[in-house]
């Protein structure tokens, strides 16, 4: 059943991919013929985290070829503020030293963007639409500031670094780069993401995996990963990047949802509900419970049951008793409320109950 | 083809129709998951393609690697695969395959919770990459196969600049255990009923001692199925659409509960019973958005939709355990069947738009507005499952099941529950001098629950609901969990009788501002407030100022330094603690309150979601490169939280120091080392209820919550990671070695004025009144790899990876023993407490 169900969906995807994909197509196949009228002028990189954002202070609207793709020959070579006399020189001249550098450079997407827009044009300037006017430091190589250096101990400010990515990757997922807590904390997009070589399957990462990236900095929140019960993280399964847009975002843990609970219904959407009877710290917020990071309890709690319910419940009767090991099931008085899933034995719809009867979570 | 099935078809025909004019996008920005494909054998999905440094690093001109500007290593590339052209294409591509054996405990849940290997062939890795130089079309497919519930599938396909198209088909493992004994037929659908020789609310205790025993083992686990489909790009000038649509099918079981009332007060009596839910989840996540990205202006539109599907609305189960009514007398009847309500079908909608503007002085502004919706319309069931009777012999707390066992019996049909979200968001960001810096940011996030359920019974024109499937009103005279008005017998009874629908409403402001100190140093001083509006909580108003001091160095011995350091103080207004009155029945016009009624809790109890709090929390990062190729970061970080509560959450702090020192001397050789402390505490207080006096009075240090009840407990971790990996190439073989140990344990010690304040059960044991004892997780994992590269193109792996792990949780102690107390059945031992496991295997590597 299980089989049929996954072959069903594997094929109701492919129907609507080649529905798309022919539509796409066609659309270009008109698109390229029109070569008065092209859409997109811009020959510039995609990436995992929002395509196509392009604020040109590259002036390369001007530069057309004749299917319609835009070239590089005509645009103007990132601004340096420190080298404002310095004018393009072209790659073939950088590459003269740094061969090897291009070697690396043109497996990335980066080069293949950049080079398919400039094939042509012989003015690739796929080098200075970062590095900006490479004619002083190819004049004086050592002089610090020379060109638009992205690496540890340049001389090139961190603003100047992010404003040259940001001038072909704003927009889309980097809406809120600017006031984010990244940029507060003076990050450089090259901190994260290394875009001379290829070390990672995708987002020209400065590690082999984005959770080995973020762990740079975050390495305990990597560690939490490590415990007993964690998301499918350390596996391969999921990434930082699943929960949270580290380019910014409209809440302080740049989640990619307006709240935390609405992070968590993008995989738990069974727990949205609403519900006829809910639980007001599980509709607020589940961080009241879990830590999605990892913890030595079952299932993501942040305390032992029954604790966690006991620093709330102090209702008569029942949830207010001191457990002691008496109650485990080798000692003398064994005791649902401490054993196996505790609380949860019985209040087994403990994120809100849709029965009639499920008032306190039983049914 | 199942109805979802279609619909997805439909939807993604629709959006490609509807998309492929205007191209499309994967909305990145917007949805979550699908970002990694990775597997237990390779979490990164990049190891195959990362097999053989490039010998001559990144450059000629300098030796060693470079750093990020922080000081993080970059480390040394890979050796570029061959690539080679045809016609106008270029292409590369690898296929690594193998076999892997697996030995040991290779079944223990803690080996296997989320890798679905087996003993067999695998696919490593399948990559093929293709573009056109001369039109930046391109092609890209990755694959992996562990097994036919963990793998993946991926293509891409587009134009550099222009377009994409992703398609995805993916299957992810989640096993929950290895060791459960579930002892009912038809674990894994909606009904569970007794083996045979049981019988619903009536089995011989030997019987069903056999039946536990004979239970067979079986593996509860949930697995994901995902599919996908995305399309993004230009479909005017500055103008990108993007649009893509997903599918979850999760399959599979998980624990449950079903509970026949208490056990613990009454030996012989009530029952507890661990079940096995199904889980039939079908999820359809749509999303279609603009943007456009200008030189002034940005601006993105996104519709999110998000269609949740149970196939399995309810879980019966039959309990098998006898009743008895703590009168003497015989149950009206026998209560054994039991029911449970799943999770709902509910659809959300989401409509964004956000809006930003470049401003003078280096600024920014952006808005953003965005409404949702979540609804569910289920229908409703019955309150019980029962048939005949139920209740108290000889007592007139008697119900006929007929009068509650159908949806004739409920006020209204279907559900009907809806929230509805509004967020409203401003935000301004200046940067007037290279010097100075401030930003601004105002935010409101309303919710509207609508949801109104009234438990009212139209047959009986009585309030509230049959408890626990009947069987508290079987064991306990009166306790049905109905309120009549018109009733004496239940006119006085405490029920709930209106679902409350709780909702929140935040508002943030946020100011800002940071001074660049010189070109190497930069201090920020930030300011929150927060106003929280909860309804129908203990607080209607919860406010929280934070001040938020950091510091960014780059002048401390050529590394990176971020401090930073909080403070926050949150209150409100007063703290009601019973502020449920219009959803119980003491709400109600009829209601007698008996004198002497129990308190709803005690007033000094404070939730500590809403309590006074104090929070202070630091965090510091230092990367400091180590010559030109060692580099240590180290992190120090902590929380102290102290609550003004007399009863709940008193006060938790945690601290840790991880410290990283990598070491890349050059492209043949790299190695890591990690270490990793933390220690957190937890404090919470909790009072006992004097069930033997009959008072109404709430304040703790009264007749119903006297002081010499007062109870405190200590929950303490501490957690230790430490882990080495090394890469060491001779030539054509690559060595590769890691090793990580996590190890932490969890105390928990607890502190009582008198014996009042134990579980009455418990009292008669006091030479069982130590301290808990730990709880362990240990883990030890190695992992070895040798590659040899034949050629350019052909490789050979043999790897191996060696686990010992121990674990220790007092929740599930003599478990291994015995799954049956009195009336309670546990299915699940636990994970195990000692495994040993180990993989090893052998790939060959082919790449184009």
């Amino acid at each position: 059943m299980k089989r049929a169900g996954r072959w069903a969906s594997a094929a109701a995807t492919l129907l609507a991919s080649a529905a798309m994909l022919v539509g796409a197509i066609t659309v270009h196949a008109q698109d390229d013929a029109d070569s008065a009228a092209p859409s997109n002028p811009h020959k510039l990189p995609e990436t995992d985290m929002g395509v196509g954002a392009m604020r040109h202070y590259l002036d390369i609207e001007a530069g057309v070829d004749a299917t319609g793709a835009a070239s590089l020959a005509h645009a103007a070579a990132a601004r340096n503020p420190q080298a404002p006399d310095a004018i393009p020189i072209g790659s073939a001249t950088c590459v003269a030293c740094h061969s090897q550098e291009n070697l690396q450079f043109s497996h990335t997407i980066h080069a293949r963007a950049l080079h398919s827009g400039a094939l042509g044009s012989n003015a690739d300037r796929t080098c200075e639409s970062c590095h900006g006017p490479g004619s002083l430091h190819a004049a004086s190589p050592t002089v610090a500031g020379s060109i638009i250096a992205f690496t540890h101990g340049s001389a090139t400010p961190v603003e100047t670094q992010t404003e040259t990515c940001l001038g072909c990757h704003t927009g889309g997922a980097r809406q809120h780069w600017i006031g984010s807590i990244h940029e507060a904390r003076g990050l450089s997009c090259s901190d994260c993401h290394n875009p001379m070589a290829k070390m990672s399957p995708e987002g020209l990462l400065t590690k082999q995996s984005i959770s080995e990236t973020c762990a740079g900095c975050h390495r305990d929140v990597r560690a939490k990963f490590n415990r007993r019960s964690h998301m499918p993280l350390p596996e391969g399964q999921i990434s930082c990047v699943d929960c949270h847009n580290p380019h910014g975002s409209i809440t302080d843990p740049l989640l990619k949802t307006d709240t935390v609970n609405g992070t968590c219904y993008t995989c738990h959407a069974e727990k949205r509900g609403p519900l006829l009877f809910e639980h007001p710290p599980v509709r607020e917020n589940c961080l009241n419970c879990h830590d999605p990071h990892g913890s030595n309890q079952q299932t993501l709690l942040v305390a032992p049951l029954p604790m966690l319910c006991q620093q709330c419940h102090t209702m008569t009767r029942h949830p207010n008793d001191l457990q002691t090991p008496a109650g485990f099931g080798t000692g003398s008085a064994p005791d649902e409320r401490l054993m196996g899933r505790a609380c949860i034995s019985c209040h087994t719809n403990i994120h809100g109950s849709n029965n009639p009867s499920g008032a306190k979570f039983h049914k | 083809m199942t109805v979802n099935h279609a619909l997805i078809a439909l939807l993604g025909l629709g959006v490609g129709i509807a998309c492929a004019p205007a191209y499309a996008d994967s909305s990145d920005s917007a949805r979550v998951a699908d970002i990694q494909y990775g597997n237990g054998l390779d979490p990164s999905g990049f190891a195959a393609l990362s097999d053989q440094a490039d010998p001559v690093g990144m450059s000629w001109l300098h030796a060693g690697s470079l750093r990020s500007p922080s000081g993080i290593p970059y480390g040394f590339p890979a050796l570029p695969p061959p690539e080679h052209e045809q016609g106008e294409w270029r292409y590369s591509g690898l296929l690594s395959a193998g076999v892997i054996n697996l030995s040991g405990d290779d079944d223990a849940q803690l080996f296997r919770q989320y890798s679905d290997w087996g003993n067999g062939l695998v696919l490593g890795s399948l990559w093929f990459d293709a573009y056109r130089p001369d039109s930046g079309h391109y092609v890209d497919l990755r694959a992996s196969h562990l097994s036919e519930n963990d793998q993946f599938y991926r293509f891409r396909a587009g134009r550099y600049g222009r377009y994409k198209i992703e398609g995805f088909y993916r299957d992810m493992p989640h096993v929950v255990s290895t060791t459960a004994y579930p002892i009912w037929n038809g674990v894994g659908s909606d009904s569970l009923t007794l083996p045979e020789g049981l019988t619903p609310g009536a089995s011989d205790p030997a019987a069903i001692a056999a039946a536990v025993s004979a239970a067979p083992r079986s593996t509860i686990r949930v697995d994901r199925t995902r599919t996908g489909l995305s399309v993004e790009g230009n479909v005017a000038k500055r103008w990108i659409g993007y649009a893509a649509v997903s599918n979850e099918e999760r399959d599979g079981t998980r624990l449950w509960g079903g509970s026949m009332f208490f056990n613990y007060p009454f030996a012989d009596n009530g029952g507890i019973v661990e079940t096995v839910r199904p889980i039939d989840f079908t999820t359809t996540d749509l999303s279609v958005g603009a943007r456009f990205v200008g030189d002034l202006w940005q601006f993105n539109a996104v519709y999110s939709g998000s269609f949740f599907r149970n196939h399995k609305d309810s879980l019966d189960f039959e309990s098998p355990f006898i009743l008895s009514p703590v009168t003497g007398t015989p149950a009206a009847g026998a209560v054994g069947h039991g029911q449970f309500s799943l999770e709902p079908d509910n659809d959300a909608h989401n409509l964004r738009l956000e809006l930003s503007r470049r401003l003078p002085w280096n600024g920014q502004m952006s808005l953003t507005g965005a409404v949702g919706t979540m609804r569910q319309d289920e229908t409703l069931l019955a309150p019980v499952t029962c048939e005949g009777s139920i209740g108290v012999s000889g007592t007139p707390f008697v119900a006929d099941c007929a009068d509650w066992n159908s949806s004739a019996s409920l006020s209204q049909a279907t559900a009907d529950a809806r929230i509805d979200t509004l967020l409203l968001d401003a935000k301004f960001s200046f940067r007037p001098s290279a010097k100075f810096g401030w930003r601004a940011e105002l935010r409101h996030y309303g919710e509207d629950n609508k949801t109104d359920y009234l438990a009212y019974n139209p047959l009986t024109g009585e309030y509230g609901y049959i408890s626990e499937n009947g069987s508290q009103g079987s064991v306990v005279p009166g306790e049905m969990g109905i309120f009549d008005p018109n009733n004496p017998l239940y006119q006085s009874y405490f029920a709930h009788i209106r679902s409350t629908p709780y909702a929140t409403d935040k508002t943030n402001f946020d100011l800002g501002g940071d001074w660049r100190v010189n070109w190497q140093n930069t201090l920020s001083l930030s300011f929150g407030f927060e106003r929280r509006e909860p309804e129908y909580r203990e607080r209607s108003r919860v406010d929280e100022s934070r001040a938020t001091l950091a510091w960014v160095s780059r002048s401390i011995a050529d590394g990176s330094l971020r401090v930073s350091y909080e403070f926050a103080d949150r209150g409100g207004d007063s703290y009601d603690y019973f502020p449920y009155d219009a959803f119980y029945s003491t709400g109600i016009d009829g209601f007698v309150e008996e004198e002497g009624a129990s308190p709803f809790t005690v007033s000094a109890m404070r939730k500590y979601d809403l309590s006074d709090r104090r929070q202070h929390k630091f965090r510091g990062i230092f990367i400091h490169p180590v010559g030109l190729t060692g580099t240590v970061s180290t992190i120090l970080y902590g929380q102290y939280n102290d609550y003004s509560a007399r009863i709940g959450r008193q006060g938790d702090r945690n601290i840790g120091l991880t410290m990283q020192w990598d070491y890349q001397p050059a492209p043949y050789f790299s190695m890591g080392v990690y270490a990793g402390a933390e220690v957190g505490e937890l404090n919470i207080a909790n009072v006992s209820d004097n069930e033997g006096v009959v008072s109404s009075d709430p304040d703790l240090g009264g007749d119903k919550y006297p002081l010499e009840n007062v109870w405190k407990e200590t929950s303490q971790t501490q957690d230790l990671n430490f882990g080495l990996n090394l890469v060491r190439d001779f030539g054509r073989t690559r060595v590769d070695a890691a090793y990580s140990f996590v190890y932490t344990r969890g105390e928990i010690a607890y502190d009582y004025a008198s014996l009042g304040a134990i579980a009455s059960n418990q009292q008669a044991y006091p030479g069982e009144f130590s301290a808990y004892p730990d709880t362990h997780y240990r883990v030890h994992s190695v992992d070895l790899g040798i590659t040899r590269n034949f050629s350019q193109r052909f490789a050979a792996r043999l790897f191996g990876r060696y686990e010992v792990g121990d674990f220790d949780d007092w929740h599930y102690l003599g478990f291994e023993d015995a799954r049956l107390y009195d009336h309670r059945i546990y299915t699940d031992e636990g994970p195990s407490r000692h495994y040993e496991a180990s993989l090893v295997g052998v790939m060959l590597q082919f790449k184009l």
